[in-house]
């Protein structure tokens, strides 16, 4: 009687489906666009949570790549060869992160990939891309150690040669955090942290230079991201009465925090890195996150002259999500592979035989990108330090100040 | 036994005989149809666009034509001596229905992939049209007596030939499956497997294979390990299905040992991805990564010992309060005990605590295992194929599974698995008989956690990293669904659970935003439709279903249980 | 001392909370000994009738008087989740292993929380939202109302927030209902009865299914109502609420002696106090928010291990 229930459901589907469908033309998508040019293919993958919590994220770095080489291969930027882009799903979790860069590893006509988001996955994806010797580009791990390895404080050595990354670390914001800071005429600060590598690093950054300066940090907490209520570390904090409170985190955490912050009456404005820079960190915040502060990397990319032509080509591209924060980094962590590939695949046979060459080319690329001067250091670091804060007036972020961390 | 339903006479004498030509009109149609170009469009589900050069596909659905010949023979026709064992009628119904299926999805998938109805080719209409002839057939064959198939023997040799090729067909199935990269191919492959598995359980042919496992149960477990022993080598050096595979090992490896706390003793433990975690952690911070916090650098053999008795240690101290009251508390405990192991990870960074885990970001960059000279890291070759790096961890996985295996089976068919089983059943009762039912519960929790320890001191090495988020609730209940799904208790059920719940994510990336909700959806579908698994010990099987008068019966005559 | 009150504070208006939750799993328990492990879910389901029924029939209005909606939002929304749960997925396991429906509830949270994450603005497999929901994949702020989420109250160094009092009396009145409806009305009579002794009960003629769909819609009138407070207070919902605030508040239920109504309330109490305290004054790298959660369970495990029954004392403990 089985086979009858699942006939019962599955036949009416089928009807509907095949009804659905049937309005449908006969493809001509036969004659493929790449092959009849005799183009050779080269792949560009990315990885990225493309489902999940964070896939609004994911899903503006692949598309932003997608219009990188969309854009390039519009005008055939490597003569005899084109792009192609293969975007994998890492869920932001380490296990499946691994079997993409795996899946990567195997295909040879791979010459890249950008990626991943998580810096906890990239540890993870790192070493497997590295033994293929296929380059990574990240537009968004900020963890110091992924590039200059478990002491990058007292002594940075590069851990990988194929990784790469188009955004600023943690090592830079915080310090540019506290120096506005402590100019504004802020000089005592409690600093709460969530405990992961971007919020830790930025808080032990902005410590650092802040107490150099002469401030004063009143008190340091740490909060559980899984936690939504504040309560028992603000009540900690309200007696040392901060001027300020800078937080190491990201925005479903930070916006809550400000909120109840300001119902709690610690009415002082909360700063962070660009992990709160996020319209939902307003809306989560409500009315009284006005004042709160927040530093991103780069000058706004609606200021500059390429970053306003990237969103307006990405909007135009139609693409069903929106670019997100690391759109504009992502396309240019795909430029910058591009650029590279255009030094050394030139005459190659395949794409295999170069990797080697596309390593040490991606090293020496400089191009002007829509987030400013893209570049990479000797750890592989971005070299692109100009800094931008923000600042929440009448609901939304305005920029106060752009200026180059020195 | 078989049960023939009350067909009305007048129905016996209109259709019985048209059903046999009509149902060879039917798989002849269906086999030609397949033979024929399906598609337009070269792009799509392979080529099926080249007639009389049949895609995979197609050779699946000519495939399912020959079985329903065969079995339409056996029914009446020159292969009636087979026809006397095997229930064809049944048989017929299930393969048909499954034909059907497979041939509607198949016009689903060209239609959709291609972009309209009008892509279909007249051979694929011809093959549905085969499909739907083949079903209106199998609706009027006629149910007959048949004799019980399992009384049925081949000779001894016969009879392990049939055990190596059903694992051949495994191994190559398998191989195949993954390396199926279009969901849709993948889907279908599934249904053809799943629509011949359903026929042969009509047939009696699954019942008369228990037997012969049953009596051939060494060569089975040697076939199996055979089989698992040579995967690697169909591979071609490919590592990315290794890297799956490996997963689903550890994965498999720590149900195992789950399921000698719940499924043979019973306990309900919401919290043991935390043993996992505590032997990764011991794996990682032991390892000789930059990140690791411990200095003691011993060999990894000694880190897995290490690994197995934290885990078995943390096992007893959240056991020996637990385990005296009831098993709701214990299920609770557990869950909380299993956030207490995160949290704790997640925060004995320096900042709070000492730093032993680097909190939030883990322990990364951990090196690959070395064994004097022999590096997992490293590519091997054997026998001209060359093994990659997941393959050498597939293998060490393979040897701890094996390890894992033994522990349970002897486990299980001791006195001591008997206690478990009589304080699963009624633990009042089972003290009344001088069953030690703290020591054995305390035992069944101390050995499962050891078993998981040592599998996650491997994992740490394999996944390179080791980080807090890696153990979530969510993980155990994967972990407590594998053994739900595949058979509590079982073997052969668990590795089966196992491999559906890591393998079907990875092969069906499209409906991953759903992958929870169909997970909890099937956890209480489970429970309310088939409790015992798709793989039932069948003792187990009588204990969710107490009031089957003739299921207690067939328990009662089989003088062995069936547990592979 | 401020910091001392200020803490106090806190803890009482979060065992505030955990108590209301905890009386679901206390009354189910009692009276069909299953943990509903699901019911964690029952009350994220309920914050999110409350922001529905704001969003939906009230967008933007910040007034007292939409609160009462809210509130009624809150109690349709879990209590419907609720009945048909025990309906569909326990009522059928009633007579099954243990384990059955413990497994079941796993089930069940997973799929609401999924429900709700992938489903609460728009239909499955289609993208039609007629009210212009929120995603529910990341956290939601949850709407404001003037006079319970204003500016906090200070006396002396103590900052008493409004939306704490309308916790701490939400509960000082819902304990009150139940009491009265547990003593003083038949079917409270009746559910007493069952839990004493069910078989019996029914051949004195009470319908013993309508007694349990009466106790599982009970609890989840008061998770609805804790949802809504939940959410006044932290100003932001989402799809994982439910996970550890059940756990919590059954470590509430466990602490207070399982089965026992008052026990529950005390215990909630308890362990939000316990909290607080462990927040401030556990000194050194082992005290602070981080550690919170794990005092708490860690106060679960002692008392299972030295007093089982509870502060209280519970209905009936299974000793092995």
């Amino acid at each position: 009687m089985h086979q009858r229930s699942v006939l019962r459901v599955g036949a009416p589907l089928i009807i509907a489906a095949l009804a659905l469908s049937a309005c449908g033309s006969r493809s001509d998508t036969g004659s493929g666009s790449g092959a009849s040019s005799g183009n050779k293919i080269a792949i560009i993958g990315v990885m990225a949570p493309l489902s999940g919590d964070l896939s609004a994220l994911g899903l503006g770095i692949q598309h932003s790549v997608e219009l990188a080489v969309k854009e390039a291969n519009a005008s055939n930027a490597i003569p005899g060869w084109t792009l192609q882009v293969e975007p994998k799903d890492d869920e932001g979790k380490p296990d499946v992160g691994k079997n993409a860069a795996t899946a990567f590893a195997a295909e040879p006509n791979v010459a890249g990939v950008v990626g991943n988001l998580n810096s906890n996955v990239a540890q993870s994806t790192q070493p497997v891309l590295a033994t293929a010797k296929i380059v990574q580009v990240s537009p968004a791990n900020t963890n110091p150690t992924l590039t200059k390895g478990a002491d990058f404080k007292t002594a940075p050595k590069r851990t990988y040669d194929t990784y790469f990354r188009t955004c600023t670390t943690d090592a830079i914001q915080g310090p540019f955090a506290a120096q506005y800071m402590f100019k504004a005429g802020i000089t005592k600060v409690a600093t709460i942290h969530d405990k992961k590598a971007y919020g830790q690093g930025l808080v032990e950054a902005f410590t650092g230079e802040f107490t150099k300066l002469g401030g004063t940090i009143v008190d340091a907490e740490t909060i559980n991201p899984d936690d939504s209520n504040y309560q028992s570390v603000i009540t900690k904090i309200k007696p040392m009465s901060p001027q300020g409170v800078y937080y190491g985190g990201e925005y479903p955490q930070a916006g809550p925090l400000s909120q109840q912050m300001k119902a709690a009456g610690l009415n002082v404005p909360l700063m962070g890195g660009d992990g709160i820079y996020d319209p939902k960190f307003i809306v989560l915040g409500g009315a009284t996150s006005a004042g709160d502060l927040a530093t991103s990397v780069g000058a706004p990319t609606d200021q500059l002259a390429a970053g306003k032509k990237f969103l307006a080509d990405y909007a135009a591209a139609g693409y069903k999500d929106p670019a997100a924060a690391y759109g504009a980094y992502s396309f240019d962590a795909a430029n910058s592979i591009i650029n590279a590939l255009k030094v050394s695949l030139k005459g190659a046979k395949d794409v295999a035989s170069v990797r080697q060459a596309t390593i040490d080319a991606l090293g020496k690329v400089s191009f002007e990108g829509v987030t400013g001067h893209v570049a990479f250091d000797q750890y592989g670091d971005s070299t692109s330090r100009v800094l931008t804060v923000y600042k929440v007036v009448s609901g939304a972020w305005a920029p106060v100040s752009t200026e180059a961390f020195k | 036994m078989i049960r023939i339903p009350n067909i009305p006479e007048s129905v016996v004498v209109k259709h019985g005989p048209k059903a046999w030509p009509l149902g060879l009109a039917g798989a002849g149609l269906l086999i030609f149809g397949s033979l024929l170009s399906w598609s337009f469009d070269p792009q799509v589900l392979g080529d099926l666009s080249i007639s009389f050069n049949p895609g995979a596909l197609q050779i699946m659905a000519i495939a399912q034509g020959l079985l329903a010949i065969i079995l339409l023979l056996a029914d009446k026709g020159p292969l009636t001596s087979l026809g006397q064992w095997a229930d064809t009628a049944l048989a017929l119904r299930a393969l048909a229905t499954w034909a059907l299926l497979f041939m509607a999805i198949v016009l689903v998938a060209i239609t959709v992939e291609a972009g309209g109805l009008v892509n279909i080719e007249p051979g694929g209409w011809i093959a549905f049209l085969g499909a739907v002839l083949l079903f209106a057939a199998s609706r009027l064959v006629l149910p007959r007596e048949t004799r019980d198939l399992g009384h049925a023997r081949l000779p001894g040799w016969a009879e392990i030939l049939v055990i190596v090729a059903l694992m051949a067909a495994i191994l190559f199935g398998t191989a195949y499956a993954l390396g199926l990269s279009d969901a849709w191919e993948f889907v279908l492959f599934l249904m053809l497997v799943t629509g011949v598995v359903i026929t042969g359980i009509r047939a009696g042919f699954l019942t008369w294979l228990g037997h012969v496992t049953t009596r051939h149960k060494h060569v089975l477990m040697l076939a199996a390990f055979a089989v698992a022993f040579l995967f690697p080598f169909t591979q071609n050096g490919s590592d990315a299905n290794m890297s799956i595979a490996s997963q689903v090992l550890i994965f498999a490896a720590a149900a195992m040992g789950l399921n000698i706390v719940v499924g043979l003793a019973g306990l309900l433990d919401l919290g043991y991805i935390a043993f996992l975690g505590a032997g990764a952690y011991v794996g990682a911070t032991m390892s000789t990564s930059a990140f690791a916090t411990i200095g003691w650098k011993p060999p990894f053999i000694v880190v897995m010992l290490v690994g197995g008795c934290v885990s078995a240690t943390l096992g007893l101290i959240i056991g020996a309060p637990t385990l005296r009251v009831s098993g709701d508390y214990l299920a609770i405990v557990t869950l909380g005990f299993g956030e207490i192991f995160r949290l704790s990870m997640f925060n004995l960074d320096g900042n709070n605590g000492p730093n032993l885990t680097h909190g939030p970001n883990g322990v990364p960059a951990i090196p690959d295992l070395t064994f004097g000279s022999f590096n997992f890291g490293d590519t091997h070759t054997l026998l001209g194929i060359p093994l990659a790096r997941f393959s050498n961890y597939y293998f060490l996985l393979l040897v701890l599974i094996a390890f894992i295996i033994l522990v349970f089976a002897r486990l299980n068919n001791s006195r001591i698995g008997r206690g478990w089983v009589a304080i699963r059943e009624d633990e009042k009762a089972a003290e009344a008989m001088g069953v030690n039912v703290f020591g054995l519960k305390i035992l069944a929790f101390v050995v499962g956690a050891f078993l998981a320890g040592l599998a996650g001191t491997i994992k740490a090495h394999q996944d390179v990293s080791v980080t807090p988020d890696q153990y979530i609730f969510l993980e155990s209940a994967f972990l407590l669904a594998a053994i739900v799904l595949g058979g509590m208790g079982t073997v052969a059920g668990v590795l089966i659970g196992a491999v559906i719940l890591k393998l079907l994510p990875e092969k069906l990336r499209f409906f991953a935003d759903y992958r929870l909700l169909l997970f909890g959806l099937l956890l209480v579908l489970m429970m309310r439709f088939r409790p015992e698994g798709l793989v039932a010990s069948r003792r187990r099987q009588l204990e969710f279903h107490e009031a089957d008068e003739e299921l207690a019966v067939r328990v009662e005559g089989d003088i062995a249980e069936v547990v592979i | 001392m401020d910091t001392f009150v200020q803490q106090l504070v806190n803890g009482l208006t979060l065992g505030s909370l955990y108590a209301l939750i905890a009386v679901g799993y206390t009354v189910v328990y009692g009276i069909l000994q299953l943990i509903n492990f699901a019911h964690g879910e029952i009350f994220m389901i309920g914050a999110f009738g409350a922001l529905t029924t704001s969003l939906v029939l009230f967008r933007g209005q910040t007034g007292l008087w939409v609160l009462p909606f809210m509130i009624i939002g809150a109690i349709i929304a879990s209590v419907g989740t609720a009945v048909l749960m025990e309906r569909f997925a326990y009522r059928p396991l009633r007579n099954a292993p243990r384990l059955a429906p413990l497994i079941t509830a796993i089930g069940i949270s997973v799929f609401l929380q999924e429900l709700v994450r992938l489903n609460y603005n728009h239909l499955p497999f289609t993208s039609w939202n007629p009210f212009n929901l929120p995603d529910a994949k990341s956290r939601i702020p949850f709407p404001q109302i003037d006079v319970v989420t204003g500016p906090a109250f200070q006396i002396g160094g103590v900052t008493i927030q409004r939306s704490a009092i309308f916790t701490v009396g939400a509960l000082l009145m819902c304990a009150a209902l139940l009491w009265y409806f547990i003593n003083r009305t038949k079917t409270g009579r009746g559910m007493q009865a069952v839990s004493q002794d069910a078989d019996t009960a029914r051949l004195m003629g009470i319908n013993v299914d309508r007694i349990i769909v009466v106790a599982f819609a009970l609890g989840a009138v008061l998770a609805g109502i804790a949802g809504v407070a939940q959410g006044l207070q932290n100003n932001n919902i989402d799809f994982r609420m439910g996970f550890l605030a059940g756990l919590k508040a059954f470590t509430a239920a466990v602490l207070g002696g399982i089965g026992n109504i008052q026990g529950a309330v005390v215990g909630g109490l308890v362990l939000g106090i316990v909290e607080g305290m462990a927040t401030q004054y556990i000194p050194g790298q082992f005290g602070g928010s981080p550690w919170k959660d794990v005092w708490a369970f860690v106060l679960l495990i002692l008392v299972l291990v030295f007093r089982p029954q509870g502060l209280l004392g519970a209905k009936a403990v299974d000793r092995a």
